[in-house]
């Protein structure tokens, strides 16, 4: 048995087979061949390479089918690649004169190529190493033979262990087959680490090298709350997790029961439970855990997924997807929130690199300075409105100012849209964050020019508290329960219901059972949660009601430390809800 | 032995002969029985192979210049120089559906 750390990245227990995946996905055999072997390596070289040609066909066929002949064009150039005569030769000769293996030659000449075109100093071209590692991956995968399925295609339950997962293998893994896993690199914001929370699947990165100590399917335990792999654990240890997988998955099956159940307090007052996601494909994560809406779709994924800016094609492919899959229900689109932790590679020229990013150029800042691209979004998210109901949120709204001129600029857009004669939807509600403290104490200025407020609680206590959570030296001092961040959620709330418009809290802590009551408690008849919490945040609710829950706010606003609020709330959430297990 | 084919060209299309552009001047030059060059300023390429012709790595407005020699150089010029000048990108023809 032996135990390895990572960082925890997505939560939850796997246990079963490894399937494991090299540094490209691939670990060659052997390096050599004997002499002797030399001439029916090359055969086996050739049916190979006839076996890929092939299926480079059946894409190319398939592509200028579904796509179009633009995109079959790139397979037609793989296709010539992987005949061209000079690499063949190439191959071929390493492997007569050197005896090495078809797979060690096919690799070292396919990685000289692209290490080549990585080379030439230009960015455009220099990405076209991929396609030649796309090709070697091709051809190993055909000189290896069946045994090594498609991670889209697996026959059977597995773990994965790899060197790196990139974001388009992790959001293609088989949710079916795939129980969780583990990566020697990565880290906690990266697109896989991101992905794999998305997906649900239990995993853990940046574990370091581990490859070497496990053997393609030897057992193995990922655990996703503690950021531990467990490979071929001991009897103890593997009955112990089973349970723990098993209490899993029960709490899971109980509370799937509810998805049906309205969330409605004991005194019949209704609570809107909405999920907050990332990507188009979590919608179904939320709408099957009977969320009432999308509370928050946070749109950076579009920019930190690729190295291109997004086209309003690709803005508007992807609302659509979501507001469809969304029938009814409200879509709230929060416009970027790049800056600070979230940056693209190539586009730090937007975002100050001050030392202190979080009180920097970022977020409805970053969009107002940069007006082609916020109106690029805007228009997007207005053509889209036409298929649901939408509603637009600013982030990190600080001024009224600020707020008009956004508003200004999404009339303008609504303007250009007119003139231009694209369908859009002109009365979408229109709402802002509240995350700012300045914000929060002049809510009742800012409620009547915006149709809901939704509340940010983790920058909102970053800004309230100053602390960086993601600082481990003061993350001791960061309380959602501090005394002062109640009194902030009062005020906006009081603000709300003053001027008739809504008030959610998409932040952390409505994710966290033991401050729903106080929630509720405080007005509050919206909440916006991580897809995985929605069902137990419904069952809570069910189990509430408002009047008790007026109570408990009222008590935890008398507290005066922040640790005796959350003691307070913890006790009182374990008195209301002792089934409560998931998330504590 | 007739003489050598010549032609300057300048790359037109925006992002440089990369991989679908560098297909299509292999599949023309194929089709052709001469040899067939490429030239930039720093490197040459043997135009029926597509490996060397991404290892050139010519951007959009670099100059090129084509060189046949052999059967048929001079109509293989021609049609390359059509390529070049059509912007050496796939058809963007949908499909029906």
């Amino acid at each position: 048995m032996k135990t390895k750390s990572g960082i925890p990245v997505s939560p939850g227990v796997a246990i079963g087979p490894a399937m494991l995946f090299g540094a490209r996905g691939f670990r060659i055999p052997q390096r050599f061949v004997s002499v002797d072997a030399v001439e029916s390596e090359i055969g086996r070289f050739r049916g190979a390479l006839h076996k890929v040609a092939q299926a480079i066909e059946e894409n190319q066929h398939v592509a200028s089918q579904r796509l179009g002949e633009e995109y079959a064009a790139i397979f037609g150039a793989h296709l010539l690649m992987v005949r061209d005569p000079k690499l063949l030769g190439e191959i071929e000769t390493l492997i007569r004169s050197k005896c090495f293996s078809p797979e060690f030659a096919a690799s070292r000449v396919f990685r000289n190529y692209a290490k080549a075109f990585q080379n030439l100093g230009n960015a455009y071209l220099a990405e076209r190493a991929t396609d030649v590692f796309d090709l070697e991956k091709r051809v190993l995968h055909a000189l290896l033979g069946e045994d090594r399925p498609e991670l889209t295609h697996l026959t059977e339950s597995v773990v994965i262990l790899a060197h790196n997962l990139t974001p388009s293998e992790t959001a293609g893994l088989d949710r079916e087959k795939v129980l969780g896993f583990a990566t020697e690199v990565g880290g906690r914001t990266s697109h896989t680490a991101i992905l794999a929370g998305a997906l649900e699947l239990p995993a853990v990165v940046g574990v370091g090298g581990f490859l070497a100590d496990v053997s393609a399917g030897d057992i193995v335990i990922i655990d996703g709350y503690r950021g531990e792999i467990i490979i071929d654990p001991d009897e103890e240890t593997l009955s112990r997790y089973k349970l723990v997988l098993e209490q899993y998955k029960s709490d899971k099956q109980r509370l799937a029961k509810l998805t049906s159940a309205e969330a409605i307090t004991t005194d019949s007052v209704r609570i809107q439970v909405l999920g907050n996601i990332e990507f188009p494909q979590e919608v179904e994560h939320c709408m099957e855990r009977g969320a009432d809406g999308i509370g928050l779709y946070r749109t950076e994924f579009l920019y930190l997924g690729t190295n291109q800016i997004p086209s309003e094609e690709d803005h508007y492919e992807a609302y659509c997807k979501v507001v469809k899959a969304c029938g009814n229900h409200p879509v709230v689109i929060r416009t970027l929130d790049l800056g600070s932790d979230k940056v693209p590679a190539n586009e730090t020229e937007f975002v100050s690199s001050c030392d202190n990013p979080a009180l920097g150029l970022r977020s409805i800042r970053l969009s107002l300075n940069n007006l082609p691209l916020f109106k690029v979004q805007l228009r997007a998210i207005l053509r889209a409105a036409v298929y649901g109901d939408v509603r637009i949120m600013f982030p990190l709204i600080t001024s009224l100012l600020e707020l008009r001129k956004a508003k200004m600029v999404l009339n303008d857009v609504m303007d250009d849209l007119d003139e231009a004669g694209i369908p859009f939807k002109r009365d979408v509600r229109v709402g802002m964050m509240v995350e700012v403290p300045a914000a929060a104490l002049l809510a009742d200025q800012f409620a009547p020019e915006v149709d809901f407020f939704s509340i940010g609680t983790n920058d909102l206590i970053q800004y309230t508290l100053a602390v960086d959570r993601a600082d481990p030296s003061v993350a001791n001092l960061y309380w959602a329960g501090d005394p002062s961040i109640l009194r902030l959620i009062r005020m906006v709330v009081d603000a709300g219901r003053t001027h008739g418009i809504p008030v959610t809290v998409c932040g952390q802590m409505s994710s966290e059972p033991r401050f729903i009551p106080l929630l509720v408690g405080l007005g509050l008849r919206h909440l916006s949660v991580t897809p995985i919490a929605i069902p137990e945040v419904k069952d809570l609710i069910r189990h509430l009601s408002s009047s008790q829950s007026e109570e408990i706010a009222r008590h935890a606003l008398t507290l005066d430390i922040a640790r005796d609020v959350e003691n307070y709330l913890r006790g009182e959430v374990d008195r209301i809800y002792p089934d409560g297990s998931i998330a504590e | 032995m007739s003489e050598p084919v010549r032609q300057t060209i300048t790359v037109k299309n925006e992002n440089g002969l990369h991989l679908v552009p560098c297909s299509l001047i292999t599949r023309a030059a194929t089709g052709f029985a001469c040899q067939v060059e490429i030239h930039s300023a720093t490197r040459k390429a043997d135009a029926k192979n597509i490996f060397d012709l991404m290892g050139l790595g010519a951007a959009c407005g670099t100059e090129l210049t084509l060189i046949a020699n052999g059967d048929g150089a001079a109509d293989a010029i021609q049609k390359l120089v059509e390529l070049f000048e059509s912007g050496l990108e796939a058809s963007s023809r949908r499909p029906n559906s």
